[in-house]
C-alpha cells in the first residue's frame, strides 16, 4: 500500500473495502468521485447493481444514478447501465471466487464482506421442497457500506445504565437503515471498555454475530472496534450462540442482532433467567409494530426487557426517537438526538 | 588436436540436445500425474472443507509436487492482487507462463483452461464434477504421454549421440 492509498484508507476505509469488490472501471469512477466530492461520498450508504439497469448510489437522504461518464446524475437515461459482465465480476469478487463456499450465505440471500459490509443478492432462487437451496443466475446486488460511528451511542447510554451501575435489558427498535447495528456496536464497545463519565468499569460482553455485521470479523477476528472485554461468536446462529456463550464465556451482557424467530426468544429467556443482561434489536417502526410479531410479543410479555429504544432517520440514521421503560412503556425524557 | 576438440564439442552439444528432448518426454507424464493429484487435493479442499479458492490453492501449492506448485501459487496471488480479475483470467495468465517453463503441452494446458472457466462459480457438487472431468482428461493425456515417452526417450537419447557421431564422421 503506497502513501496516497494509505491516506485514502484513513479517510474512508469502509468505502475502499467495498469498492474492491467492483469491476475495475466502476472502481475508478467511484474513486474519482471520492476525490472530487469526499464529503458527499462519506455519506454514501448503498451501492445497488441491477443487471441491465442503471447503477444507483444510495446516500443517506437520496438515491442518485451513476453517470456513464463518471459523476452523478438524476436522469436514468444518462446513467451507467450495469452489464452482465459487471455482475459476473462482482459475483466473483464478492465471493472470493468461491461460490461453493457460500452455500449457507446464499440460502439467506446475503454475503458479509470483511469489515461487516452486507451484500444482498437477488436472482433466480432454486428451491427444494419449499426451502431455498441456492441462488442461481445472480442478477442484482445491494452493497451496504457499514461505517463504524464511534460515539454513536453517547447520548443513549445514560438511559441504559441504572444508578447502581447495572446494565438494563435493552431492545433497539427501528426499520432497516436506521442505524440499529451501528448503535448496538457502539454500546457493546463502550460497555466492554468501560465508560469513565459514569464511572462504569467495563463488563464482559458476549456477542453472537450471526450476520458478521456487529464486529465485522475476518477469520474470527473482529475488524471493527467492539471494545476490550468482548467475546465474539462469528456467523453463529443466534439461539445456539447465546447458549454457548452462557455456558463457556461467563458474560455479564449478551448482545445479538435482529431477533425474530421463536427459538431466538426461547434462548433469550434462558439468558434472562441466568442473570445475564441482554442487548438486542428488532425490526419495526414502533413498539406497537413489534408487539404484533408473535415471537417478540412473547418476549415483551415476560416484562423483562427494561428499556425499549426506538430509532428513526428524522435527523439522519441513528436518530434516537424515544426511549421507553420496557415495563410501563412510559417514555423517558429524551430529545431527538 | 583442434579436430579432436571440435569433434568433442559437436558430440557433447548433439548429445545434450538429444537428452533434453528425451527429458521433456520423460517429464511430461510425471508432471501430468502431479497435476492430477493436485487437482484431487483441490477437490477435497472444495468438497469437504468448502475452503475459499485462494486458500484452497495455497494449501494445494504447499502440499503438491514442486514442479507444479508454482501454477497454483501464482494463480492464488493473482486472485488476491485485488485487480478485479476472475478466477478464469487468473488461471489463464498463469498458464501462459507455466506452460513455457514446464513439460506440459498445449493439449494439457487447454484441459486446465477449460477447468478455469468453471472454477469457483458454482456450487460444490458442480465444482467436483468439473474437477473430476479435468482429472479424467489429464489421465488420458498422461497415458498418451507415457506411450510417447516409452517410444521416444530411448530414441532421442541415442539420436543425439549417434547424430553427433555421424556429423563428426562426415567432417573428418
Amino acid at each position: 500500500m503506497n502513501a496516497s492509498e494509505l491516506a485514502l484508507s484513513k479517510k474512508d476505509n469502509s468505502l475502499t473495502i467495498v469498492m474492491n469488490v467492483l469491476p475495475s472501471h466502476l472502481r475508478k469512477m467511484l474513486q474519482r468521485l471520492q476525490q472530487l466530492q469526499p464529503e458527499e461520498m462519506a455519506r454514501l450508504e448503498e451501492l445497488r447493481l441491477r443487471q441491465n439497469r442503471p447503477m444507483v448510489l444510495g446516500f443517506s437522504d437520496e438515491d442518485v444514478f451513476l453517470h456513464r461518464e463518471g459523476g452523478l446524475t438524476a436522469h436514468s437515461e444518462r446513467a451507467y447501465f450495469v452489464s452482465a459482465d459487471d455482475i459476473q465480476r462482482t459475483t466473483q469478487m464478492v465471493s472470493n471466487s468461491s461460490i461453493y463456499a457460500l452455500e449457507e450465505e446464499l440460502k439467506n440471500g446475503y454475503i458479509t464482506l470483511t469489515g461487516g459490509h452486507r451484500v444482498g443478492i437477488t436472482g433466480k432462487v432454486v428451491a427444494d421442497q419449499g426451502r431455498v437451496k441456492t441462488i442461481k443466475y445472480i442478477s442484482g446486488f445491494n452493497i451496504r457500506i457499514s461505517r463504524q460511528v464511534v460515539g454513536a451511542a453517547d447520548q443513549l447510554l445514560r438511559h441504559l445504565i441504572s444508578p447502581k451501575g447495572d446494565v438494563y435489558h435493552t431492545m433497539l427498535i427501528s426499520p432497516p437503515r436506521c442505524g440499529k447495528t451501528t448503535i448496538l456496536r457502539d454500546i457493546v464497545r463502550q460497555l466492554s471498555s468501560g465508560i469513565q463519565k459514569f464511572n462504569f468499569p467495563g463488563v464482559t460482553v458476549g456477542v453472537v454475530d450471526e450476520r458478521s455485521e456487529i464486529a465485522g470479523c475476518y477469520r474470527g477476528i473482529p475488524q471493527l472496534n467492539v471494545g476490550t472485554r468482548s467475546d465474539v461468536l462469528d456467523s453463529c446462529p443466534k439461539a445456539s450462540g447465546m447458549m454457548m456463550l452462557l455456558r463457556s464465556m461467563s458474560p455479564q451482557v449478551i448482545a445479538t442482532d435482529e431477533i425474530g424467530r421463536m427459538e431466538d426468544v426461547e434462548a433469550l429467556e434462558e439468558v434472562l433467567n441466568a442473570g445475564v443482561k441482554v442487548l438486542t434489536t428488532a425490526h419495526g417502526a414502533a413498539v406497537d409494530d413489534i408487539e404484533k410479531r408473535p415471537a417478540i410479543k412473547r418476549l415483551l410479555k415476560l416484562q423483562a426487557i427494561e428499556r425499549l429504544v426506538v430509532l428513526d432517520r428524522s435527523k439522519g440514521p441513528g436518530t434516537v426517537k424515544q426511549v421507553l421503560d420496557g415495563i410501563t412503556y412510559r417514555p423517558l425524557g429524551v430529545k431527538r438526538c | 588436436m583442434l579436430k579432436i576438440i571440435g569433434a568433442l564439442v559437436i558430440l557433447c552439444s548433439c548429445g545434450y540436445a538429444g537428452f533434453s528432448v528425451a527429458r521433456d518426454y520423460q517429464r511430461r507424464p510425471k508432471d501430468l500425474r502431479y497435476l492430477q493429484s493436485a487437482l484431487q487435493m483441490l477437490e477435497t479442499e472444495i468438497s469437504y472443507g468448502a475452503t475459499p479458492l485462494p486458500d484452497a490453492l495455497e494449501q494445494v501449492a504447499n502440499r503438491c509436487d514442486k514442479s507444479v506448485a508454482q501454477l497454483f501459487l501464482e494463480t492464488r496471488n493473482r486472485l488476491l492482487s485485488g485487480d478485479g480479475i476472475t478466477a478464469r483470467e487468473a488461471l489463464d495468465d498463469t498458464l501462459k507462463k507455466f506452460s513455457r517453463n514446464s513439460a506440459i503441452k498445449n493439449s494439457d494446458a487447454s484441459v486446465l483452461r477449460a477447468l478455469g472457466t468453471s472454477l469457483g462459480i458454482s456450487d460444490r457438487e458442480d465444482q467436483v464434477k468439473h474437477l473430476q472431468l479435468a482429472r479424467e482428461q489429464l489421465r488420458i493425456e498422461a497415458a498418451k504421454a507415457e506411450e510417447e515417452a516409452a517410444k521416444n526417450v530411448k530414441l532421442y537419447n541415442y539420436l543425439g549421440v549417434l547424430g553427433g557421431l555421424t556429423i563428426i564422421l562426415i567432417f573428418i
